[in-house]
């Protein structure tokens, strides 16, 4: 018998919770938060030089200007933090990476004062010839990012390579791929480039930390994607234990993967814990300048793909060289690395895998956590590339796609067999919605028009252990309160566990209320990243959920005296029909009953989840082989209808289809939410978003004005955004992540469909009107393919790219 | 450095304020506790921090408290009636699912309550340029086109006048 009924549980279309205090423009963000008059704030004073010595940093004046108190430098807090690989100081020691690096912090009463002091630290380097070009940077080891690469602490499963700039080398071995490629009837070698790209998140980084005056217990206020790794970070860092290390998060302003780990945090550290500090809090607010030129960026990346593909339409081996460019550190940017590299033959079965992906320093901002991770960088090179191989072969790509599937029981490149999945009826329903086999007349006068598709696969790239655990506490008036430590950052994921709640015990939506976290408070997850929350999250929410319910219930049969399969809870009231009774829950459930032997019994009622993944193997690091490497994938597919104006160069998206298997849709209205966003954030990225620099590793795009990021002129109409319900064996309800997938393949997508408009293949993201037009020309003159290179890249690459012909 | 006095009419109500000549109506408004306004860029490209300085929407980080002597400032909290009701706009940002992270949606919701006041019934293509300042990283904007068109239709039923703040 189903015990419980509500109209407001899993499924359902519901207002998603803390949106009234979004659009009122109540709700605090960490920036919001008051402090009072003892709150100092800090200002970084940054390297003008990508690489060299520091000789002296003379912060005389800055004493001098009126508020300044203080300023730290990096020797003062030589502490090193890191998530996977300890390479970061929060501070530079000795030498200077990129510019952009903090040299020196200063802290004053106001934020004016901290600035002005800032502008009077002078510092003075020994310039030293930086590195660039990751291609450059891995194959020459003449400059070293990091000489003191073998000195650092990491994870078992990242592999850094001393005396190189390779921060990890992840590779997988699978089958007999000389001999698939010696034998095979058709065989493409194809290069893909993509420079590094920014968040965008408008809210920027900001952060406050107070030490103690007189104990060694320390409160940080920041905008974190992940309250408990800030803590862990910190804590080890510092040698604290972690419960004196408290953080509060706010809610942040979105992330994208660029508030995961820890980011300013050891900075603004370096501030409080300074004995003339300590005490007082000390506020790092990021302005959006300094957020561009020195925190976390997507990895840029240089691709080599080659495929054996039999004259049946089916690959039999790839070989995969991928270079990311992981910039100064890759503390968190050597994981994406690895995602990449066990997802390396992306949505196909392909029994022949060699694959070496390579996080290479160089002297630019560093890569990280950015949507995705790793996925939208691999397939934005497979998919192009799989693309030119059906055009090239004279088969459809579609046709090929479906031909070349990953289906279930297919082993990965890892050798983990593929679960169940509804992709091909995802790619079937994308192409019938851009109109995919119509070749259709361009809208605009004298434009190219064309389709492309193309496919997303993603698994959560979580340690094989990254736990999660909920409280879930009914108050005394059947109101619910739900501790579950996922930052809701706009992905909805509170409205996604108040549903849960409301699923398993019957109470309506409204009722319950999810807290921002607070490791005080809280208990432990891991991170809010990785598309996990609504899956792990969900599993500990569930549990809880579920072990609340079977105290009400087990309480309320001894109150009552009848089974406990004649009770259940119905929208907010616990019933027994056999009894003809109904009561609303109310302070007995926190009180206890007098139970009718006169005996007061029961007393608040906690429930709780823990949930950690159960068979996760780390691939081998030898040849990446695993039986079981990830918890699950979804899959998806997008396909848009563009077109290209060839005088200009501009791209127009008439059309998006964007379809995921979600397993199960918790909360629909976050779900197209993420599909819409993310898909646009993928458009956005392919035609606009580049991080630039000049020779000298200065940042040309360091505002809005000069990074471009979608606007309302830029995007379509909308977005035709669905779903399939295959469900997932493990998982709460079925439901598998989806955040991050959206913006895996809308970049190939367009690219493809650029390339079915005008008849060129361009291999450079971002698809800037500058380089289509470009493209355009090169097409006049007989050209099919078009590069063009951020820097002086390997000739070897050059060369590469055609060795077919 | 000196302070002047700056008066003007906030959400209805006459403040009186004290500032330096160069402290930005943004840094003003923060420090009296408005936190609708934000601090996203600071020079005029994100659009979240969005006010109406009479009826016409400004980045409050372009403009000195000083220049909005004996003028009218309305932010996202003004929209909101007496008895604690959301604007239209507000809710039907909601309903459309047109909130994510909510950083951008206080300077949203000003700026398409400036076109709603001038153009009850906008087009598109009216809705893309009025919000063309306004970035939203989360969204993809198509929610909040929705939204748009969905305020725009709730504030056509309500009395005349209801809906201005």
């Amino acid at each position: 018998m189903r015990q419980i009924k509500t109209k407001t549980g899993i499924g359902r279309w519901l207002p998603r919770k803390f949106d009234r205090e979004k659009a009122a423009g109540t709700l605090e963000f960490t920036d919001d938060l008051r402090f009072g008059p003892e709150l100092l704030h800090a200002r970084a004073v940054r390297s003008t030089i990508a690489r060299g010595r520091i000789l002296s940093i003379d912060y005389e004046d800055a004493l001098k200007v009126d508020g300044v108190i203080k300023v730290v430098v990096g020797k003062d807090f030589p502490h090193h933090f890191g998530l996977y690989l300890k390479d970061r100081t929060p501070m530079a020691i000795g030498q200077v990476r990129y510019v952009g690096e903090s040299v020196a912090l200063v802290v004053a009463e106001s934020e004016d004062a901290a600035e002005e002091g800032a502008a009077h630290v002078k510092v003075e380097y020994d310039e030293l010839e930086p590195v660039f070009d990751p291609v450059k940077a891995a194959t020459n080891n003449d400059i070293l990012v990091h000489p003191d690469l073998h000195k650092y602490d990491h994870v078992g499963f990242v592999t850094p390579q001393p005396n190189t700039n390779i921060a990890t080398w992840f590779r997988i071995r699978r089958g007999e791929v000389d001999k698939a490629f010696k034998e095979t009837d058709h065989f493409f070698e194809e290069t893909v480039t993509c420079p590094q790209i920014a968040h965008g998140f408008l809210e920027t980084h900001c952060c406050i930390c107070k030490h103690e005056k007189a104990s060694p217990e320390l409160t940080i206020w920041t905008s974190a994607q992940s309250a408990f790794t800030v803590r862990e970070i910190i804590a080890k860092g510092i040698g604290y234990p972690l419960n004196s290390v408290r953080v509060i998060a706010p809610p942040i302003g979105g992330g994208f993967g660029g508030k995961a780990g820890m980011t300013i945090e050891a900075l603004c550290l370096a501030a409080a814990m300074d004995p003339d500090i300590k005490g007082r809090p000390v506020k790092l607010f990021i302005p959006r300048e300094e957020v561009m030129i020195s925190s976390w960026v997507r990895q840029g990346y240089v691709a080599r793909i080659e495929l054996a593909v039999s004259k049946e339409g089916k690959i039999q081996a790839i070989r995969n060289s991928f270079w990311f460019d992981t910039g100064v550190s890759a503390e968190y940017g050597a994981n994406p690395v690895r995602s990449a590299g066990y997802t390396s033959t992306g949505a196909y079965y392909i029994p022949n895998v060699w694959t070496d992906c390579y996080a290479v320093y160089t002297n630019k901002p560093f890569g990280g956590a950015y949507r995705g991770f790793g996925l939208p960088e691999f397939m934005g090179a497979l998919e192009l590339v799989i693309d030119t191989v059906a055009n090239k072969l004279g088969i459809d790509p579609v046709e090929f796609r479906k031909r070349n599937l990953l289906k279930k029981g297919l082993p990965t490149c890892t050798g983990m067999p593929m679960h169940d999945h509804g992709l091909e009826s995802i790619i079937t329903k994308v192409a019938q919605k851009i109109n995919y086999d119509q070749k259709e007349e361009p809208i605009r006068p004298g434009w190219k028009r064309g389709k492309g598709i193309a496919l997303a696969i993603k698994a959560p790239a979580i340690p094989a252990d990254a736990s999660s655990s909920a409280i879930v506490k009914i108050n005394g008036d059947g109101t619910i309160e739900v501790l579950a430590a996922t930052m809701d950052m706009g992905q909805g994921t509170y409205s996604a566990f108040a549903q849960m709640v409301s699923e398993e015990i019957g109470v309506p939506y409204d009722w319950i209320k999810v807290h921002f976290p607070d490791t005080k408070s809280h208990p432990y997850d891991w991170q809010t990243v990785a598309s996990r929350s609504t899956w792990s999250m969900g599993m500990a929410v569930k549990q809880a959920a579920i072990s609340a319910r079977e105290q009400i219930i087990k309480l309320y049969s001894e109150f009552w005296e009848v089974p406990e399969d004649c009770i259940s809870i119905e929208y907010g009231s616990v019933i027994c029909s056999k009894l003809g009774k109904s009561e609303r829950l109310d302070e007995r459930i926190q009180n206890g009953f007098k139970m009718p032997d006169g005996i007061l019994k029961g007393g608040p009622i906690i429930g709780t989840g823990s949930f950690t993944p159960p068979d996760i193997v780390y691939p081998d690091l030898e040849t990446g082989q695993s039986p079981k490497s990830v918890v699950h994938f979804t899959v998806g597919a997008v396909g848009i209808d563009v077109e290209v104006d060839p005088g200009t160069g501009q791209i127009v998206v008439n059309n998006v289809a964007a379809g995921y298997d979600v397993g199960k849709a918790i909360s629909p209205v976050g779900i197209m939410g993420q599909i819409e966003g993310g898909t646009i954030q993928g458009i956005s990225a392919c035609l606009m978003e580049s991080m630039s620099y000049d020779e000298h590793g200065r940042l040309l795009t360091p505002d809005f004005t000069d990074y471009k990021i979608a606007t309302t002129m830029d995007v379509p109409s909308s977005v035709d955004a669905f779903w399939e319900e295959v469900p997932e064996e493990l998982s709460p309800y079925g439901n598998r992540g989806v955040g991050e997938h959206s913006m895996i393949s809308p970049a190939p997508a367009l690219n493809n469909a650029v390339y079915d408009a005008l008849g060129i293949r361009i291999h450079s993201y971002p698809l800037s009107r500058e380089r289509v037009f470009k493209a355009v020309r090169a097409l006049s003159n007989g050209e099919k393919d078009f590069w063009e290179w951020p820097y002086e890249l390997e000739q070897v690459f050059r060369r590469a790219k055609k060795s077919w012909e | 450095m000196t302070k002047h006095i700056v008066r003007f009419i906030l959400n209805g109500r006459a403040v009186k304020i004290e500032v330096e000549p160069r402290t930005t109506l943004l840094r003003t408004l923060r420090e009296i506790g408005v936190i609708s306004v934000k601090r996203g860029c600071e020079e005029g490209e994100c659009g979240t921090c969005t006010v109406l300085v009479d009826n016409s929407p400004q980045k409050s980080c372009m403009i000195l408290a000083m220049e909005v002597e004996g003028r009218s400032v309305t932010t996202s909290e003004g929209l909101i009636f007496p008895d604690g009701e959301l604007h239209p706009i507000q809710q039907a940002f909601i309903d459309e699912g047109a909130i994510q992270c909510g950083y951008c949606t206080p300077g949203m919701v000003m700026a398409t309550y400036a076109l709603l006041m001038r153009s009850p019934d906008p087009t598109e293509e009216e809705v893309r340029n009025a919000l063309a300042g306004n970035l939203c990283r989360c969204t993809g904007y198509v929610s909040i086109f929705r939204a748009v068109k969905k305020a725009s239709a709730m504030m056509k039923k309500l009395p005349q006048g209801a809906g201005d703040r």
